[in-house]
C-alpha cells in the first residue's frame, strides 16, 4: 500500500517538473533521466545476470549513431527512435554471442575493448563524420507535431525511462528473471537444473543494450549533435558507479543511484566554478566524486543504498 | 630490409614496455587473485613524476629512481584500498581499482595539468646491420631483460619471493605455514605498481604521457597478460612482445590507425579460444 502511494507521488512530483524547471535545470532532469535509463539496464546485467560490462556506453553511442544517420538519411525521427534500441540490441547479439563465453574480469575487459574499436571505428568511417561526428540532426517530432523546447524532451526521456522500468520489472517477476538469479549465483547449478544459461544470458546483454539505445536516440535528437567524444570509457564507468550507489538488481536503486550522482556531480560543479576556482576544478571534482563514491560503496556499503534504506525501516518497523 | 629491422626493434622495445605493465598484472593477479585496473595508471604516475623532477633539474638517475619509488608507493596504497578490507572477493577489488584509477586521475589533473608531458630520455641512435635505432629504445629493451631476469631470480631464489609464490599457489597452506597472506598481497601490488612505474619512466621519453594514457596501457598490458593466462610470466612477456612487434608493423606499413582494433581484436580472440578450452566449474570453484 505504502509502495503503491510512493509510485503514485513520484510520477506526480515527475511530471509536474518539467513545467516547473528553467532550461538549464532542465537540461540535468534530461541527463538525469537518459542516465538512469542505462543504468536500468547494468543494474539487471550485473546485479541479476552476474555480468559486469565496462562498455556499455557502446550501445548508447550504437543508439544515438542509428537514430542521428536515419534522421539525417530523412527518415522519420520516430521510426529513427524506435530502430535506435532494436539496432543496439542486435549489435548486443552479434558481440555478445562469442563475448558472453567470458566472465569476470575477462568480460570486463572484452565489453570495454569493443567500446574502444567502436569509438576508434567511429572516428574514422566517413559516414560517421569521422572525430567531428555529426551535426544538424532535426528535431525529433511525430507526423506534424515537432518537439520544440527541452519541456518535450523531458516528458519523452522520462516516459521512456518508465517504459524500460516495466519491462524490467516484469522480465524480473517472470519466470525467466528466477532463472536469471540461478545462474548469477552457479551457472553450474542453474544449467543442471535446466536453466539455458547462455541464451538467457544473451537475452538479458542485449535488452539491456536497447534499453542503452533508447537513451542514446533520444539523446542525440536531444543535442542535435554526435560525436565519438560524446561517448568516452569514462561513461560506461559512470553508469557502473550509478548502478552500485543505488543498490545492484533493484530497479529503484538504478534511478536512485543515477539521481544521487548527477545531482551530487551538478551541485559540485556549481561549487567548482564559483569566483577563484582554478579551471580544471569542476573536471577534477567530478572525477574525485566518482572515484571516492565508487570506492566507499564497494567497500563499506556493497549491497547499496536502496537495500540498505529498506533494510533500515524494515527493521524500525519489527522494533516498533 | 633495413625498414624491417628498424620496425622490429622499436616493435621489441614497445612490446618490452608492455611486458613490464603486464607482468605487474601478472604478479598481482597470482598473489591476490585480483586483476589490477590501475596498473596503467602506475605507469602515468611515474612518467609525469619523472618529468616533473628532469624539469626541476635534477639529474637523470635519480629522477628516475624516485619516480619509480612513487609509483611502487601509489601500487601500495592501491593494494591497500583493494584487499585492505577483509572479505573483498576479487571482482569488487576490480572495481575498487577502477575506482583507484579515477580518483588518480583527478590527483594527476591538480598536480601535472590536463596536457600531454614529455621527458628527455636517451638522445641519438645507432646504426645497427644497416637500421638506425634510438638509443632510448635499446635502453627500454636492455632494462626489461634485466628485469625478467631479476625477478626471474627473486621469485625462484628469495625467501620473501617464495612466500609470494606460495600465496599464488595456494592461499590457505600458506596461511597455515605461517605466512601472512595479506602483507604478501600488499607487496605484490607494491612490486605491481614499481613495474608499473619502470615502464612509465621508460616509454616517457618515446611518446608523451596525459593523464588518461593509461587505458591504453592497461589495455595492451591486459592483452599481454592474456597470453598467459594472467599466471604465467614468460608466456606473458612472448605476448607482449608479439603485441608490439604487430602494433609497429602496422603503423610502420601504412595501417598505423588500425594498431588499436589489432591489439584488442587480439585479445578478445585469445580470451575466447582460452575460455572454450576452460570448463564453467572449475572457473566458479576458484
Amino acid at each position: 500500500m505504502i509502495g503503491r502511494i510512493a509510485v503514485a507521488v513520484v510520477a506526480v512530483v515527475t511530471l509536474a517538473l518539467p513545467a516547473l524547471l528553467d532550461d538549464s535545470a532542465l537540461a540535468v532532469y534530461i541527463l538525469l533521466g537518459l542516465a538512469a535509463m542505462v543504468t536500468v539496464g547494468v543494474s539487471l546485467l550485473m546485479g541479476y545476470a552476474g555480468q559486469v560490462s565496462l562498455g556499455q556506453g557502446a550501445f548508447y553511442g550504437i543508439g544515438a549513431y542509428t537514430a542521428a544517420l536515419l534522421a539525417l538519411g530523412g527518415v522519420p525521427p520516430l521510426a529513427g527512435l524506435v530502430a535506435a534500441p532494436v539496432v543496439a540490441a542486435v549489435s548486443a547479439l552479434v558481440i555478445g554471442t562469442p563475448l558472453l563465453r567470458l566472465r569476470g574480469h575477462h568480460l570486463a575487459f572484452a565489453t570495454l575493448a569493443v567500446q574502444l574499436i567502436l569509438l576508434s571505428v567511429a572516428g574514422q568511417l566517413e559516414f560517421t563524420g569521422g572525430d567531428i561526428g555529426l551535426q544538424g540532426i532535426p528535431q525529433f517530432g511525430v507526423g506534424s507535431w515537432e518537439a520544440g523546447g527541452a519541456a518535450a524532451y523531458a516528458y519523452l526521456t522520462w516516459g521512456g525511462l518508465a517504459l524500460v522500468m516495466l519491462v524490467t520489472r516484469n522480465v524480473i517477476t517472470s519466470r525467466p528473471g528466477r532463472a536469471l538469479r540461478a545462474l548469477a549465483t552457479s551457472e553450474t547449478a542453474a544449467a543442471s537444473s535446466g536453466i539455458p544459461v547462455g541464451r538467457y544470458k544473451l537475452v538479458v546483454f542485449a535488452l539491456s543494450a536497447a534499453f542503452a539505445g533508447l537513451a542514446g536516440g533520444i539523446y542525440c535528437f536531444y543535442t542535435g549533435y554526435v560525436a565519438p567524444g560524446s561517448f568516452p570509457v569514462l561513461i560506461s564507468i559512470q553508469y557502473i558507479v550509478m548502478a552500485v550507489v543505488g543498490g545492484l538488481g533493484t530497479i529503484w536503486g538504478a534511478v536512485v543511484g543515477a539521481a544521487a550522482i548527477t545531482l551530487l556531480v551538478q551541485g559540485l560543479d556549481g561549487l567548482a566554478t564559483l569566483p577563484g576556482m582554478p579551471s580544471y576544478a569542476p573536471t577534477v571534482l567530478s572525477y574525485a566524486v566518482y572515484a571516492l563514491v565508487l570506492i566507499g560503496m564497494v567497500l563499506f556499503m556493497p549491497q547499496g543504498l536502496v537495500p540498505a534504506l529498506t533494510r533500515r525501516r524494515r527493521r524500525l518497523n519489527t522494533r516498533a | 630490409m633495413s625498414a624491417f629491422l628498424t620496425y622490429l626493434l622499436n616493435g621489441l622495445a614497445v612490446g618490452c614496455a608492455i611486458a613490464l605493465i603486464a607482468s605487474g598484472l601478472v604478479v598481482i593477479h597470482r598473489v591476490t587473485g585480483v586483476v589490477n585496473f590501475a596498473q596503467g595508471t602506475f605507469a602515468v604516475v611515474a612518467g609525469l613524476c619523472v618529468s616533473s623532477l628532469l624539469g626541476l633539474g635534477i639529474p637523470h638517475g635519480v629522477s628516475e629512481l624516485a619516480a619509480v619509488t612513487v609509483a611502487a608507493f601509489a601500487g601500495l596504497l592501491a593494494g591497500v584500498a583493494a584487499i585492505g578490507r577483509r572479505g573483498t572477493t576479487p571482482l569488487s577489488s576490480l572495481i575498487v581499482t577502477l575506482g583507484v584509477g579515477v580518483l588518480a586521475y583527478a590527483v594527476e589533473i591538480v598536480l601535472w595539468g590536463d596536457q600531454p608531458r614529455s621527458a628527455p630520455g636517451l638522445a641519438g641512435s645507432v646504426t645497427l646491420a644497416g637500421a638506425r635505432v634510438q638509443t632510448q629504445h635499446l635502453l627500454v629493451i636492455g632494462v626489461t631483460a634485466a628485469t625478467f631476469v631479476l625477478l626471474a631470480l627473486f621469485f625462484g631464489r628469495t625467501y620473501l619471493g617464495k612466500a609470494l609464490t606460495a600465496c599464488a599457489s595456494n592461499p590457505y597452506a600458506a596461511r597455515v605455514v605461517g605466512i601472512d597472506v595479506r602483507r604478501m598481497g600488499l607487496l605484490a601490488f607494491a612490486l605491481g605498481g614499481l613495474l608499473g612505474g619502470l615502464a612509465g619512466v621508460l616509454v616517457t621519453p618515446l611518446r608523451p604521457i596525459s593523464f588518461d594514457t593509461d587505458v591504453t596501457l592497461i589495455v595492451n598490458g591486459f592483452a599481454a597478460a592474456v597470453f598467459g593466462a594472467l599466471t604465467r610470466p614468460v608466456v606473458t612477456l612472448a605476448g607482449a612482445l608479439l603485441l608490439g612487434v604487430a602494433e609497429t608493423m602496422a603503423a610502420g606499413y601504412g595501417y598505423g590507425s588500425h594498431q588499436l582494433e589489432v591489439a584488442l581484436g587480439l585479445m578478445i580472440v585469445v580470451m575466447i579460444v582460452q575460455a572454450s578450452r576452460r570448463s564453467t566449474l572449475s572457473q566458479e570453484v576458484t
